[in-house]
């Protein structure tokens, strides 16, 4: 089907972009800053009274 | 437990049963040439006292509709009590084995109990029986709590909780009897790992639909570390178990892949076990329960975001550094050095995270064990992930693979990261899931904590020094350019580190032993905590002088 | 009501499908090149197959776990070599369903044991390590004597084998019981049936010296000797597996 040599290719080389614009995105949405706010109150969220569901 | 199901969820639990117990006889009358027919018969007495229970409850009264108002917690309180049993039995065999390689004799001449069939049994019930329960148990707890929501229905976590056991009991059971496909921590033969789909599918539906139903619109970190750890779990299971059963009467079956490809796919499988069963899922716990018990909010949740995404992403490649200078082509060994080393990173970032959170909440890491558990637990999650990185590059690799360095590597991370953080939630979990005041004695949490780490750091050193030991003795040439230890001789000077580790782990499980006492006291009786719930102050009192709160 | 609803659900399933997609790239990137090995792999022509009596003592090397404490797999390291014989390769293992390569030392390596102890040495050491080496650790084996062979399904197990790529034929498949007697009975009829089926290299012997019974023992020390034996490639010179 594939012969060997270009599956490596492809690993070799698809792999390191692959990589580089994976963290692009992941770096960019944590920093966004428009996520700040529901970043912060998601860490404070768990801390406050959770004796059960809301409604 | 029954009285929490409806009538309608009752039924369904017979039906369930019913099945189970009748697929039970059918796998013992098709195997009964074969070890297939015990563990048939094995089946079907789980079912069978599965239906004693819900027919003898079948008339209770059944939970009204305001249920919804309250959080579902009987398999979370299940599932931890569970787990306890499932450490101290894996501890104790674990020791065991430990000893049978001081003494060989030990095994007292039954087949049953040599040293390669109750191996697997430590892991298993280590890793999958107490690991796995308090996973799930502490899963429902974080899940529910972080959506505000309750879990859809009463009758499925419990399908969840009690089939996963019947895996781990079926697997267990099952080496014992000569039933093993081989593969390092994938043993249990092709119908328990069928089985194990059903309920693992069962479970990531649970959690997506009480995601679905969640109040709160963003999702808490710990929960896509929990997600992470079922969806990546389930491919894994998948594909390593592909095999052709030698027959339906047959428990045998013989895997799909050979050779290479057998053995890069079992790796590429153990490894990404280490990092979505032991890393991931476990993260989900410190990411919940130790901002909980600290009262303070994570130091960074960008960086878990971005943490979780890089272990995520790393880890999958990492696989082959298990196979350094094997038959695996050379590039294979090299990129998964190179990951290997990338996922320092994260892990470390992770690590240093959780030690940041405590910043500010140090002196509540002096007077609570239970912090204190969860504080060693990063350190040794940082250590472990460090020496991982290390033994990934290929020439320490050539030294310390095959070695006792590797166990010593993994006892590092299961004793000291994973039960240590699990103990620390679960210390966190029972005073509020029971609804007590705190642990029933602070000074058992205490005697337990001393007893873990004393037992953790001698297991961890014997092995290393008896690793790099071994390491030396099989590469040290003499002056004459031959090899200058037989086998043999490097078997003889383990036996004094053997010995270390075997009292080590001795440790390790009496601690266990103390914690499961101290529970039961909790729940038995330690005093109600009247109109409030105990999740209001999960640092109320310090060690010793229970701080008795005003009620409402 | 039901937008929101809705909205909430995609975002779980997004999150679902994100973690399916960024974890599965790294297995695929390194595993999918291993299924196309073959056209770089060493050829190994002539390569024998498992007689159904060492498939069963492989059955029973597994069930007993002994690949918890002895690795198959000599590294391309020259005290390693030194040590055990010429390191392993890939194709060696091309027929192991699923292969033993081992990850633990706690006894040394067995990929070359095939041939190097006589079949007596191997039933003293199992029926009892000390009693050959007096310092050893391993367990001991006792029971597999006294334990006769099942053989009537070993076809079935050939059967299977054959569907996951190993050839053997209708023939052996239909003659693995008998085939696996005969292993063991040197002076029968049914000797010359596996050698016939499996060629002249196949090794005949009483393997636990007594005749009658096939046992367990049997079969393990059987398959003992023919590990590293299916072929000779690891002996003669290869090119580079890179
Ligand atoms: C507890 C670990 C352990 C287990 C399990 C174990 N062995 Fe061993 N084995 C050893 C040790 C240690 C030695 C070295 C001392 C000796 O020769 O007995 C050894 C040596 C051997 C040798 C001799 C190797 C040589 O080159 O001299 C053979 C063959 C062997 N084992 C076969 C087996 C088989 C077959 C099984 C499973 C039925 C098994 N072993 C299970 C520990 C183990």
């Amino acid at each position: 089907m594939f012969d060997h040599d270009t599956l490596v290719w492809v690993s070799k080389s698809f792999g390191l972009f692959y990589l580089i614009a994976l963290s692009l995105i992941v770096v960019a949405y944590a920093y966004w800053p428009s996520n700040r706010k529901t970043f912060d109150r998601a860490a404070r969220a768990i801390l406050i009274d959770e004796d059960k569901p809301w409604e | 437990m029954i009285g929490q199901l409806t009538r309608n969820e009752r039924q369904g639990a017979l039906l369930i049963l019913i099945a189970l117990a009748i697929l039970g006889l059918a796998m013992a009358a098709v195997g009964r040439d074969d070890p297939l027919g015990g563990q048939g018969a094995l089946v079907m007495v789980a079912a069978l006292a599965g239906l004693f229970g819900v027919i003898s409850r079948y008339y209770a009264p059944e939970p009204g509709p305001d249920r919804v108002s309250r959080y579902y917690d009987e398999p979370s309180k299940v599932g931890i009590i569970i787990a306890m049993g499932w450490v101290v039995f894996g501890l104790f065999i674990g020791d065991w084995v430990a000893w049978l390689l001081v003494d060989p004799n030990l095994t007292f001449h039954a087949a049953w109990s040599s040293f390669g069939r109750i191996r697997p049994v430590h892991t298993t019930s280590v890793i999958f029986g107490f690991g796995g329960n308090a996973l799930i148990a502490t899963s429902f707890y974080v899940m529910q709590r972080t959506s505000r929501a309750r879990l859809p229905d009463q009758l499925s976590p419990l399908f969840v909780l009690f089939g996963y056991n019947l895996f781990c009991v079926l697997a267990v059971a099952g080496y014992m009897m000569g039933i093993t496909q081989s593969k390092e921590y994938a043993e249990p033969e092709w119908y328990a790992d069928i089985w194990l789909v059903v309920v693992w599918i069962t479970y990531f539906v649970i959690y997506l639909r009480t995601l679905a139903r969640r109040k709160e619109k963003h999702i808490y970190v710990a929960n896509w570390y929990y997600l992470a750890f079922i969806l990546v779990v389930a491919v894994l299971h998948i594909v390593n178990n592909l095999a052709v059963p030698v027959s339906f009467g047959h428990a045998r079956s013989y895997s799909l892949f050979s050779g290479v490809q057998d053995a890069m796919t079992e790796w590429w499988y153990g490894h990404n076990a280490v990092a979505f069963f032991l890393t991931s899922g476990f993260l989900g716990m410190l990411y919940y329960y130790l901002p909980k018990v600290a009262g303070r909010p994570i130091f960074s949740y960008r960086m878990s975001i971005i943490n979780f995404w890089g272990i995520t992403f790393f880890y999958m490649w990492a696989g082959s550094h298990h196979l350094h200078y094997t038959a695996l082509p050379q590039w294979v060994q090299t990129l998964g050095m190179t990951f290997s080393l990338m996922l320092l990173v994260p892990s470390w970032a992770s690590a240093g995270n959780a030690l940041l959170t405590l910043n500010g909440a140090w002196h509540k890491v002096r007077d609570d064990a239970t912090l204190r558990f969860m504080m060693v637990a990063a350190v040794f999650y940082g250590l472990a992930t460090f020496e991982g990185s290390f033994m990934a590059i290929r020439p320490v690799n050539s030294l310390s693979h095959y070695t006792d360095w590797t166990i010593g590597h993994v006892h590092a991370g299961a004793l000291g990261w994973v039960a240590m953080i699990t103990f620390g939630s679960i210390y966190a979990s029972v005073p509020w899931l029971w609804k007590r005041d705190g642990m029933f004695s602070p000074r058992l949490v205490e005697v337990h904590f001393w007893l873990a780490v004393a037992g953790t750091v001698i297991y961890v050193m014997a092995m290393w020094n008896s690793g790099i030991v071994q390491g030396l003795m099989w590469r040290t040439y003499n002056d004459s350019g031959t090899l200058a230890y037989s086998f043999v001789d490097s078997v003889v000077a383990m036996h004094p580190y053997y010995i270390a580790r075997a009292i080590g782990g001795l440790m390790f499980l009496l601690g266990s032993l103390v914690g499961c006492y101290n529970i039961w006291l909790t729940i038995r009786t330690a005093p109600q905590v009247a109109g409030r719930t105990a999740s209001e102050f999960p640092d109320a009192a310090p060690i010793g002088a229970p701080v008795l709160q005003p009620g409402e | 009501m039901f937008g929101l609803h809705y909205r909430l659900e995609t975002k779980a399933m997004g999150l679902v499908l994100a973690i399916i997609g960024v974890s599965s790239i790294g297995g695929l990137v390194e595993i999918a090149p291993l299924f196309t090995i073959h056209q770089t792999v060493e050829e190994a022509p002539g390569m024998r197959l498992y007689t159904p009596l060492e498939i069963a003592g492989r059955n029973i090397y597994m069930r007993e776990g002994c690949y918890a404490c002895h690795s198959q797999m000599i590294r391309t390291l020259r005290d390693e070599v030194e040590r055990y014989g010429p390191y392993s390769l890939a194709v060696e293992s091309k027929y192991d369903h699923p292969m033993l390569w081992g990850s633990k030392r706690t006894g040394p390596d067995l990929a070359r044991i095939g041939g190097k102890y006589s079949d007596e040495w191997h039933v003293r050491h199992l029926n009892n390590p000390r009693d050959v080496v007096p310092e050893s650790i391993m367990p001991a084996y006792d029971f597999l004597s006294r334990t006769e062979l099942r053989k009537d399904d070993l076809g079935e197990h050939l059967a299977a084998l054959r569907k996951v790529g190993v050839p053997y034929t209708d023939e052996m498949i239909a003659n693995a019981s008998s085939d696996a007697y005969g292993q063991a009975a040197p002076d029968t009829p049914y000797a010359e049936g596996v050698v016939k089926r499996y060629g002249a290299a196949t090794n005949v012997a009483s393997f636990d010296g007594k005749s009658g019974e096939l046992t367990e023992m049997d079969a393990l020390v059987a398959y003992l000797q023919i590990v590293g034996r299916l072929t000779d490639a690891a002996y003669k010179p290869v090119a580079s597996a890179e």
